[in-house]
């Protein structure tokens, strides 16, 4: 079946570009173009569309309100801002409800690409309410003593954009929302970005600010919540650190590029965020898997969440991350960190440090992890494993 | 007579001679003793005098300095000390010409400077002075002029204004940074708009490329089968077969599409270029790089190139109706102020509008920008249907830092500038008529004739 994509301009010359450019996509899109955020609107309400792509200011409803009103309306649409203005104001209210911003002029290929992985990594999910769930999410909670110390450094004007750079990389929601920021062009910037610290301060101080304080871009996950659900906050945080550590001296240690360490750092930091989207939206199938692990292990593990889920945990928390635009090295680490050899590469990446890591990082606890032993064999490096073993223990 | 008798008598003469002069001694002892006592009281009163004239002098906060007519000091109160940084012992004989910057003399004394001083006719000049460690500085110096006996001696009051000149360069310096603010200010929200306006037809400029790019494969495609079919024709080998493939080829590529879409992409891109043609060449007439001066311009274009930059800051909002007089002379103006001026009016007008628009949003307002000559002036009016402006505040509107806006939106400077610009720097009025809920026009005026500007 066609994807069917909705483009919003009030610009009608600029509509016509796009589906001239976008022609060689006819025979697996079907696109609509309209005026308005009205009539947008309008249509979205009688047929659903599997993405949209709109114009930031527009008379009447602007970019922000139309795509407020269609998370609410089909909250798994893939939106995606495309606008020429580069007013801090306007920029701020997209932040949550798009999950990418695109500069004008852009490129129709960038555009094109943009819209190609939306759709291929929903692949990653088959149950259409997941991924309804997932693309509804505008920002994750974070770990309240980091939040409140966060909002306190922000009104301490002493404090310097390092530090709170510093902050949000101890957090997985903070670092996952802007390295969103900085990887879209929401701030004009659209960089390769991966440490959060680069990230704050290429934000600067007054935007994180704004973010922060008025739009609210964070919030305070209700730990106790989760904890009576059997889901411990802090123990997620811990392991993420842990690996987020050990994957980057690995991939140090294996002479890899910069940009795959920082990713493996990245990745390995985020690897398990699928479990807090689930955590937050579905404990009771969180409580499942985590029951199914404790029994039979990794197999078992798999075979709980293909069951509950038809999909991994990896898999969820790699569609948010790619949603919102984050890296490909980091999302592809983060949807197969369990299961590394269902991808063709044959060489180092983040993926592999990340699913060595946390292997290396379950090590204490029996409970069936092993390394991807064949994935480690086509890589030729099955050999390093005690070598690595060795720096998870420094 | 007898001698006895006579001897007697002159006795009794000199006696009453003697006492005489006794009593008369007596009486120029004690005038002389009264006369002793009051001078002395007089010389009380004159030390006392003197000390109290002196103490005024030295306690007085101007420089108070006379010099005789060959313009040598001579006297020189403690507040000349200070301004000059020279005691009075020193100052005292020496030509008071030296306190003064040697420009200022112009090779003549101070008493030249003191021609047309008389009496008590005070002349109050500003000169610079010269400090005894050579520093210049701008003083007020009042000259009078007074005769002790037959003696004229000039008075010199002295006051050291460096401070208040000090002040009021800040004040300009101030003013013209304000102004520089106001304008930067006004060029970066203009430039984010423009920058709107050119990203934008780039964009579509740049689709229709692209789709003309591929368009011109799936044309060259097409062309080849053509090809091959009429050489097949010639060669008298056509195969139905081949008719069939270059069919669906034909209609693989949409040619029917692109035969519709093609004139129209190169059309639409045409267009798009004009666009950001007409707003790039705008925007170089909008910012006038270093013109200073006033010189003579077609207010209409001036306009019209405004309007053009602000137009992201107003197309959300309003319409633009342009009723430009095309008889309209060309006018004495400071092109960059005179932008400046009808941005701010443009922007404000478009505020106006947004503020009465907030429920209705759909319905755009409108901006009407009039001109016309009328007598030896030129009228702008900037008429919106925006919220209005109530009366109490009208009379402040014109006042720097005054707002109505929210924080964020503007320093309260535009309408402040507009006003120094057209009214002191263009010797122009600038007014506005306005009701509530309907809208405002505001009125600028312009001299046409050179020769009734002050140049600014």
């Amino acid at each position: 079946m066609k994807k069917r994509i909705l483009f919003v301009d009030d610009e009608r010359d600029l509509l016509n570009g796009l589906r001239r450019a976008l022609r060689g996509q006819r025979k697996e899109w079907e696109m609509t173009f309209v005026g308005s955020g009205k009539e947008a609107l309008e249509l979205a309400e009688s047929n659903p569309f599997d993405a949209i792509v709109t114009d930031m200011r527009m008379p009447g409803m602007d970019g922000a309100q139309l795509l407020e009103e269609l998370v609410h309306l089909q909250p798994d649409i893939v939106r995606i801002v495309l606008s020429g203005q580069s007013d801090k104001e306007m920029v701020m209210k997209s932040v949550l409800p798009a999950h990418q911003y695109l500069n004008k002029p852009c490129d129709i290929d960038h555009l094109k690409n943009a819209i190609i992985r939306a759709f291929a990594l929903r692949e990653l999910i088959h149950d259409d309410k997941l991924v309804a769930l997932i693309s509804g999410m505008e920002s994750l909670p974070s770990l309240p003593s980091l939040y409140l110390k966060l909002v306190g450094m922000l009104q301490d004007s002493d404090v310097t954009v390092r530090a709170v750079g510093e902050m949000l990389a101890k957090d997985l929601a903070m670092t996952s929302k802007v390295l969103q920021l900085v990887n879209s062009a929401f701030f004009g910037l659209g960089r390769r970005i991966t440490n959060p610290v680069d990230a704050a301060s290429l934000l600067g101080m007054n935007v994180i600010k704004g973010l922060v304080l008025s739009i609210g871009i964070f919030s305070q996950c209700d730990q106790s919540k989760l904890q009576s659900q059997g889901f411990s906050v802090d123990r997620l945080w811990a392991h993420s650190s842990k690996v987020a550590s050990i994957a980057k001296r690995i991939a140090v240690a294996e002479h890899a590029e910069k940009s795959v360490v920082e990713d493996s750092m990245l990745a390995g930091f985020l690897h398990d965020i699928g479990k807090l989207i689930l955590a937050l939206n579905l404990p009771e199938i969180l409580q499942q898997l985590q029951m199914a692990s404790q029994d039979g292990g990794l197999a078992g593990l798999h075979h709980a969440e293909e069951m509950a889920l038809g999909t991994t945990h990896g898999g969820v928390g790699a569609y948010l991350l790619g949603l919102w635009g984050l890296p490909e090295g980091v999302v592809s680490a983060v949807a197969f960190h369990h299961d590394p050899g269902a991808l063709p590469d044959a060489e180092f990446s983040a993926l592999t440090a990340v699913h060595v890591a946390d292997v290396l990082a379950n090590d204490d606890a029996s409970d069936g992890y092993d390394f991807d032993h064949d994935y480690l064999q086509r890589l030729g490096i099955e050999d390093r494993i005690e070598a690595w073993r060795q720096l998870a223990l420094e | 007579m007898n001698q006895v008798e006579r001897f007697a008598r002159r006795c009794e003469r000199e006696r009453s001679a003697r006492n005489q002069a006794e009593r008369l001694l007596e009486e120029k002892s004690l005038e002389l003793y009264h006369a002793n006592v009051g001078l002395k009281q007089l010389a009380r009163d004159l030390a006392e005098k003197e000390q109290r004239s002196s103490s005024i002098l030295d306690a007085a906060v101007d420089g108070i300095v006379t010099v005789d007519e060959q313009g040598r000091i001579d006297s020189f109160n403690h507040a000349a000390e200070m301004i000059f940084g020279c005691s009075q012992k020193e100052a005292i004989g020496l030509d008071f010409s030296l306190f003064m910057e040697s420009d200022e003399m112009n090779g003549g004394s101070i008493g030249d400077l003191s021609v047309g001083v008389l009496g008590n006719r005070t002349m109050i000049r500003e000169i610079n002075g010269k400090r005894s460690d050579e520093t210049i500085f701008p003083m007020d110096l009042a000259l009078s002029e007074t005769y002790l006996g037959e003696r004229r001696l000039l008075i010199l009051v002295i006051r050291d204004i460096s401070q208040r000149k000090q002040a009021e360069l800040e004040r300009v310096k101030m003013e013209l940074q304000l102004r520089q603010a106001q304008k930067l200010e006004a060029i970066g929200q203009l430039a984010a708009g423009i920058a709107h306006e050119i990203n934008t037809p780039t964009q579509f400029v740049s689709d229709n490329t692209s789709f003309l790019q591929d368009a011109f494969q799936d044309i060259k495609k097409l062309c080849g089968f053509r090809h091959r079919v009429i050489e097949a024709v010639e060669a008298d080998t056509l195969t139905p077969e081949l008719i069939e493939t270059a069919k669906a080829v034909a209609d693989d590529i949409d040619i029917d599409y692109l035969h519709d879409e093609i004139p129209e992409a190169i059309e639409q891109s045409l267009e798009g270029l004009r666009r950001i043609k007409k707003i790039v060449g705008a925007m170089k007439e909008f910012s006038h790089p270093g013109t200073e001066e006033k010189s003579c311009i077609d207010i209409n274009q001036a306009i019209r190139s405004t309007v053009e930059v602000s137009r992201n800051e107003w197309k959300y909002f309003a319409e633009m109706v342009l009723e430009l007089d095309p008889a309209l002379p060309a006018t004495p103006c400071l092109p960059g102020e005179l932008n400046q001026a009808i941005l701010n009016l443009i922007v404000n007008a478009a505020h106006a509008i947004e503020d009465q628009a907030e429920d209705d949003s759909d319905s755009l307002g409108t901006i009407t920008i009039r001109t016309l000559k009328r007598d030896e002036r030129v009228e702008i009016k900037v008429t919106d249907t925006g919220c209005g402006v109530s009366e109490d505040i009208s009379g402040r509107i014109f006042d720097p830092f005054f707002t109505t806006k929210q924080v964020g939106k503007g320093t309260g400077q535009g309408l402040a500038i507009a006003y120094s610009s057209i009214v002191d720097r263009h010797g122009g009025t600038i007014g506005l008529e306005s009701e509530i809920g309907r809208g405002t026009t505001f009125t600028i005026t312009l001299p046409v004739n050179m020769a009734s500007v002050k140049t600014g």
